[in-house]
C-alpha cells in the first residue's frame, strides 16, 4: 500500500498546472531559428534583460510547420505568447479573423525607421499588425558561358526580356533559359501589374493575362523554360540543381542561393554574374518574403507597452543588421539596409557578394506578393496553376483554360463572406 | 431481489471515476461537438446558431470534398489489409525455427510511433531515396519519382504507409484466432483426404469468420478516421491532394482556428463511423455477452 | 524433426516459405535498417545513388549531435513520466471499473456494460477538437494531466481486466465475504494480486501506447521543453531540415526503448491480442 500511496502522490503532482508569473514575463516565438541563430537570439535577450532588469524574456523556437498549430492552441487556451514570428499570408489570415492585436500605437516611436514597403505589407484594413524583421528579394544569376554562346551580353531588364533571352538561349545552345516558379503564377501576375482578383471576382482571363501566359507557352515550346518541376509546389531544389549542373541559363533566386552554388559547383560559380531582378511595371521586385513579429490577441493590455518596447528593440537597426548579416537576408530598417555591408562590393567580388549588393538595391521595392483576404486560397490557386499548366504545355488553348479557371474561382468567391 | 442488488452502491462507487472520465471525454465530445457543428462557435464573439451553414461551406469546399473522397479511397485498402494480414498469419502460424523473429518483424511497424514512421518513410520516398533506387534499378521507371511531391501519387504513398503500419496488428489478431482453431478438425479432414487448399477454405476460413468480421469493421473505421500519417508525411500537400476528411478538421481547427468548419467536418466523419458500426452490429450480430 | 529424412519437395517448400517471409520482412524492416545505417555513417552522400546499405566510417557523432541540438534527454524524461502516470492511473481506474462488471450484481449493470461497449463504437479520434476545448476550459493545457486524462479510461482495458477478474475462482471471493471482508478489501487484497499477469499485460500495452502517442500530446503541450519524445523528434526534422544523419540518429533514440521493450515482452502483446479476440 505504501508504494501505491507514493505513486498516488506522484500522480497528483501532475495535476498542478503551471502558475502564472507575478513579474513581467514576455514570451516570444520564432520559427526555424535554432540551432543556427541560438547564439544571436540569446545575445539579444541577454542585452535587453540587462537594460531592463524588471523584465524576463523567454525565447521559444518552433519548426515552421508546427508554429501555426501551437499559436492557435495557445490562443484558444487564453495564454498566447506576447510576440510571434509570422509571414505575411499567415498574418493576413489571422488579422482578418481578429486574432492579432494592431500595433499602430506601439510601433509609432520607431515607425520612420522601417522601410515603407515592409510596413505596407503589414497593413490590413488600414491598421498595422506587425514589427518587420527581415525580408528577402530575388536577384538574377546568369551563366556567362551560356550567355556568350547565345549571343547575350547583359542581364535582362524586364520579364519580356527574360523570356526573349530564354528563347534565344534555347535556340542557340539547346539549354533551358529560365525556370520561373509557375506554381506561384498569381504572384507573377501581380508583379506584372495584372490583378488576380478585383472586387471579389477573378479577372485573370483578360487579354493581358492571356498574352502573358501565351508568352510563357511560346517560350516553353522552344525549350526556353526548364521542364523539370515547372509546376511543382516547390520547384527550387530542381531549379538550383539544374543551374549548378550547367543546364540552365538564368536563375532567379535570393542571394543565399549564390552561397550554395559557390559551395556545391565551383566551376559554375566562377562563370556566374549577377544583376538585380527586373522590376515589373509595378516597380515591385520579385522574391519578397517578409517575416515579422506580431502580437496575438489575448495578450493582457497592461503588458502591451512593455511588449511594444521589446518588439522595437528586437527589430531595431543594430539587431536587424546583425541578423541579416548572419542569415544572408535583408533587414527592413532604412538605416540597416543602407549599410555598407550590403551596398559595397569588395574588389574581387564573386557572385555571392554581387548578389547581396544587387539585392540591397532592390530592397526598397520588395513587397510580399500574395492574394489576400481569401479563406482556403490554396484550393483556388490549385485550379489556376492547373489551367496555366494546360495552357503553357500546349494541352489546352490558353484563353480556354484561363476562362475555365475563372469560372471555378467566381463560383467559389460568390459563396464566401465578404471581409 | 434485494440480495442481488445489495452491492449496488459499492459497485457504483467503484465505477464512478471511470464513468466520469468516459462521460467527459468520450460521450460529451460526441454530443457537444455535434451541437457545435451547427453554430459559429468562436472565441471572440458570442456563439450563434447557424443551422446548416457550416455544412454548406464544407461541402462546397474542394479541400473537404476531396478529403472525403480520399477517406473513401482509404477504404479500398481494407480488403488488401485483411487478406494480407490473413496470409501473413497463416505464414507464421507454425513452429519453423526463427518464426518468432518474423512475427516480431511484422509487428514492429505497429509499435513504432507515427512521427518516427513519418520521418523514416519520408526518407524512403525521397526523390533520391531507396525506393526510387530500387525502381530505377529494376527499370520500372525511367526517372526518379516524386512519391510525396507528385499530387497524383502522394495519396497512394500515404495509404501505403498506413497499410505498412497496420498489417502487423491485424496479423496478430488473425494469428490468435488461427491458434484457437482446434486441430482435431484439421486432422479429421486430412484423414478424409482433403488437401491443404481445401482444408484452408472449408475449415480455416469459416472458423475465422468472426475475426474477419471484427477486423474488417475495425479496418473500415480506421480507414475513415485516417489522418495522423497525413500529418507526419505530407501535411496535406502537395497541393492539398492528401487531405482526408478528418485531417481537414485538424487543419482547419488547429491551424487556422476555423472551429465551426472543423466541427462540421468531424460531425460528418462521426456520422459515417457510427452509421457503419450500427449497420454492422445489426446485420452481423457478433457474439457479445 | 529430422531434416535429413524429409523429401526434396518439402525442403523446397520450406525454403520457399522462408523466402516469402524474408521478402515481406525486408519491406517491414528496411526503413529501420536504412535509418540505422544513415545514423551511424559519417561519410558519403546520404541520398547517393546507389544508396549505402552498409555503414561507412561508423561513429556515434551523430547521436552526440542530437543531444546537443535538441533537449532529447528532457523529451525522454517527459515520455517516461507520462507513461508511468498513464499506466498507474489506467490500471487503477480500469480495474476498479472492471471488478463490479465481472463479479458484482447490481442495479444498472447491463446499462453500464452497454455504455462501455458503446464507446468502442464511438469514433474517438474525432473527439480531439472538443476534448481540447474542454481541456482549455479546465486550464489543463500544457500539463501532463491534460495529456493523460482523455485516454486514461478505455473500454478495451476495462474489458480485458474484466475477463481477467472472471477467471478468479468464485470460492475465494465467497470465503472472503463470509469472513466479513468489504468489497474494497476483496478487490485490493485478493483480486488484484491474483490477476497480476493481466495487469502486466495491460500495463505494458498501455506504456507502449502512451510512449507512441503523438497527436494528442502535440496538441496539448506547447512548450518544446515539455514535449514527450514522440513529439520532440519531429522538432528535429524542422530544425535540422538539412542534416538527415542527425535526424536519423534522433529517430533511433526515440524508438529503441519501444523496440527493446517489445522484443523482451512479445508474449504480452500477443496475449493481449488473444484476449481482445475473445
Amino acid at each position: 500500500m505504501t508504494i501505491k500511496r507514493l505513486l498516488a502522490v506522484f500522480a497528483c503532482a501532475g495535476l498542478l498546472a503551471p502558475q502564472a508569473w507575478a513579474a513581467e514575463k514576455i514570451e516570444f516565438w520564432t520559427f526555424s531559428m535554432k540551432p543556427k541563430f541560438t547564439p544571436y537570439f540569446n545575445a539579444v535577450v541577454a542585452r535587453y534583460e540587462a537594460q531592463n532588469p524588471d523584465v524576463r524574456i523567454e525565447w521559444i523556437d518552433f519548426p515552421w510547420d508546427v508554429i501555426q498549430t501551437k499559436l492557435v492552441t495557445r490562443i484558444v487556451a487564453g495564454t498566447p505568447p506576447a510576440l510571434v514570428s509570422l509571414n505575411v499570408p499567415w498574418a493576413d489570415e489571422f488579422a482578418r479573423d481578429g486574432l492579432l492585436t494592431p500595433v499602430d500605437g506601439l510601433i509609432a516611436p520607431a515607425r520612420a525607421s522601417y522601410i515603407p514597403s515592409a510596413l505596407e505589407d503589414l497593413r490590413f484594413k488600414g491598421r498595422t499588425y506587425g514589427f518587420p524583421m527581415y525580408s528577402n528579394v530575388a536577384v538574377i544569376a546568369f551563366n556567362t558561358d551560356i550567355f556568350k554562346q547565345a549571343g547575350l551580353t547583359r542581364g535582362p531588364a524586364s520579364l519580356d526580356e527574360q523570356l526573349a533571352f530564354a528563347r534565344q538561349i534555347a535556340q542557340r545552345t539547346g539549354k533551358a533559359g529560365i525556370a520561373p516558379a509557375l506554381s506561384k503564377i498569381d504572384g507573377l501576375f501581380m508583379q506584372q501589374g495584372l490583378a488576380v482578383i478585383t472586387d471579389n471576382r477573378a479577372v485573370f482571363n483578360s487579354p493581358q493575362h492571356v498574352a502573358l501566359v501565351q508568352k510563357l507557352a511560346d517560350t516553353y515550346k522552344v525549350g526556353g523554360l526548364l521542364k523539370e518541376s515547372l509546376f511543382a509546389e516547390d520547384n527550387f531544389p530542381a531549379v538550383i540543381d539544374a543551374y549548378k549542373g550547367g543546364r540552365l541559363g538564368m536563375l532567379l533566386a535570393p542571394p543565399t542561393a549564390m552561397q550554395r552554388i559557390r559551395g556545391d559547383a565551383k566551376d559554375i560559380y566562377a562563370i556566374t554574374d549577377v544583376a538585380p531582378a527586373p522590376l515589373g511595371p509595378t516597380g515591385i521586385a520579385d522574391g519578397g518574403w517578409l517575416v515579422h513579429f506580431a502580437i496575438p490577441k489575448g495578450v493582457p493590455a497592461r503588458l502591451l507597452p512593455s511588449v511594444g518596447k521589446f518588439a522595437r528593440f528586437l527589430t531595431n537597426d543594430a539587431n536587424q543588421l546583425e541578423f541579416a548579416r548572419q542569415a544572408s537576408v535583408f533587414p527592413t530598417t532604412v538605416k540597416a539596409a543602407a549599410d555598407p555591408f550590403f551596398l559595397s562590393t569588395p574588389q574581387n567580388a564573386g557572385a555571392a557578394e554581387k548578389a547581396v549588393a544587387a539585392g540591397a538595391l532592390s530592397m526598397g521595392h520588395s513587397r510580399t506578393l500574395y492574394v489576400a483576404g481569401i479563406d482556403d486560397y490554396d484550393e483556388l490557386r490549385r485550379s489556376l496553376v492547373k489551367a496555366v499548366e494546360a495552357g503553357v504545355t500546349g494541352k489546352q488553348d490558353v484563353k480556354q483554360a484561363l476562362d475555365q479557371a475563372v469560372a471555378i474561382w467566381n463560383r467559389k468567391l460568390a459563396t464566401l463572406p465578404r471581409h | 431481489m434485494k440480495l442481488a442488488h445489495r452491492h449496488t452502491l459499492q459497485a457504483w462507487l467503484f465505477l464512478a471515476p471511470a464513468l466520469l472520465l468516459l462521460a467527459a471525454f468520450s460521450f460529451w465530445p460526441v454530443g457537444y461537438g455535434s451541437v457545435l457543428a451547427f453554430t459559429d462557435y468562436s472565441l471572440i464573439r458570442e456563439t450563434r446558431f447557424v443551422g446548416l451553414d457550416n455544412f454548406r461551406y464544407i461541402f462546397n469546399n474542394e479541400m473537404f470534398v476531396s478529403g472525403l473522397k480520399n477517406s473513401l479511397m482509404f477504404l479500398l485498402m481494407v480488403p488488401f489489409v485483411q487478406v494480407g494480414a490473413i496470409v501473413l498469419a497463416v505464414l507464421v502460424n507454425n513452429r519453423l525455427p526463427g518464426i518468432r523473429l518474423f512475427r516480431a518483424a511484422f509487428y514492429v511497424p505497429v509499435v513504432t510511433t507515427v512521427s518516427v514512421v513519418g520521418i523514416m518513410w519520408g526518407f524512403m520516398f525521397h526523390e533520391q531515396g531507396a525506393l526510387n533506387y530500387v525502381m530505377l534499378t529494376l527499370k520500372l521507371v525511367n526517372a526518379p519519382v516524386g512519391w510525396l511531391t507528385n499530387d497524383s501519387l502522394a495519396l497512394f504513398a500515404v495509404m501505403f504507409v498506413t497499410l505498412w503500419r497496420g498489417l502487423g496488428w491485424y496479423m496478430v489478431m488473425y494469428l490468435a484466432a488461427l491458434q484457437s482453431i482446434p486441430s482435431d478438425m484439421q486432422e479429421a479432414a486430412m484423414l478424409d483426404g482433403a488437401n491443404r487448399w481445401q482444408r484452408f477454405w472449408k475449415i480455416t476460413v469459416p472458423m475465422l469468420r468472426p475475426t474477419i468480421m471484427l477486423c474488417s469493421i475495425l479496418s473500415v473505421l480506421a480507414a475513415l478516421k485516417a489522418y495522423q500519417e497525413v500529418d507526419v508525411l505530407t501535411q496535406g500537400g502537395p497541393m492539398n491532394s492528401t487531405f482526408t476528411a478528418l485531417y481537414y478538421a485538424y487543419d482547419q481547427g488547429l491551424k487556422h482556428l476555423k472551429l465551426p468548419r472543423a466541427l462540421a467536418a468531424s460531425f460528418v466523419v462521426s456520422l459515417f463511423c457510427i452509421g457503419i458500426a450500427l449497420l454492422c452490429l445489426r446485420y452481423l450480430k457478433p457474439k457479445h455477452r | 524433426m529430422k531434416t535429413r529424412s524429409r523429401p526434396l519437395k518439402t525442403r523446397l517448400q520450406i525454403l520457399g516459405h522462408y523466402a516469402v517471409l524474408c521478402a515481406i520482412a525486408v519491406v517491414c524492416v528496411f526503413p529501420f535498417w536504412w535509418t540505422l545505417v544513415t545514423a551511424i555513417s559519417t561519410q558519403g552522400n546520404i541520398f547517393a545513388f546507389p544508396p549505402t546499405f552498409w555503414p561507412k566510417a561508423p561513429s556515434f557523432e551523430n547521436f552526440i549531435e542530437v543531444f546537443h541540438a535538441i533537449p532529447i534527454w528532457s523529451f525522454f524524461k517527459n515520455s517516461v513520466l507520462i507513461a508511468v502516470l498513464t499506466v498507474f492511473w489506467k490500471l487503477l481506474l480500469c480495474s476498479l471499473a472492471a471488478y463490479p462488471l465481472a463479479r458484482l450484481k447490481f442495479r444498472g449493470r447491463k446499462l453500464v456494460f452497454g455504455l462501455i461497449l458503446a464507446t468502442l463504437v464511438l469514433p474517438s479520434e474525432v473527439n480531439f477538437l472538443v476534448n481540447f476545448i474542454t481541456i482549455t476550459q479546465m486550464s489543463l493545457v500544457d500539463t501532463y494531466t491534460g495529456v493523460i486524462l482523455p485516454n486514461v479510461v478505455t473500454a478495451v482495458a476495462i474489458l480485458l481486466l474484466k475477463q481477467a477478474f472472471e477467471e478468479v475462482p468464485q470460492d475465494l471471493i465467497d470465503a472472503a465475504r463470509v469472513d466479513g471482508a468489504s468489497e474494497w478489501v476483496i478487490f485490493s487484497r485478493i483480486m488484484l494480486p491474483l490477476i497480476t499477469p493481466w495487469l502486466a499485460t495491460v500495463g505494458i500495452l498501455t506504456a507502449v501506447e502512451s510512449w507512441n502517442e503523438y497527436i494528442w500530446p502535440s496538441i496539448v503541450m506547447s512548450k518544446p521543453d515539455e514535449f514527450p519524445l514522440s513529439v520532440g523528434v519531429l522538432y528535429l526534422r524542422g530544425t535540422f531540415g538539412s542534416s538527415t544523419r542527425v535526424i536519423a540518429a534522433g529517430t533511433l533514440i526515440t524508438i529503441v526503448p519501444t523496440l527493446l521493450a517489445f522484443l523482451f515482452t512479445q508474449r504480452f502483446f500477443m496475449r493481449g491480442m488473444d484476449g481482445a479476440v475473445k
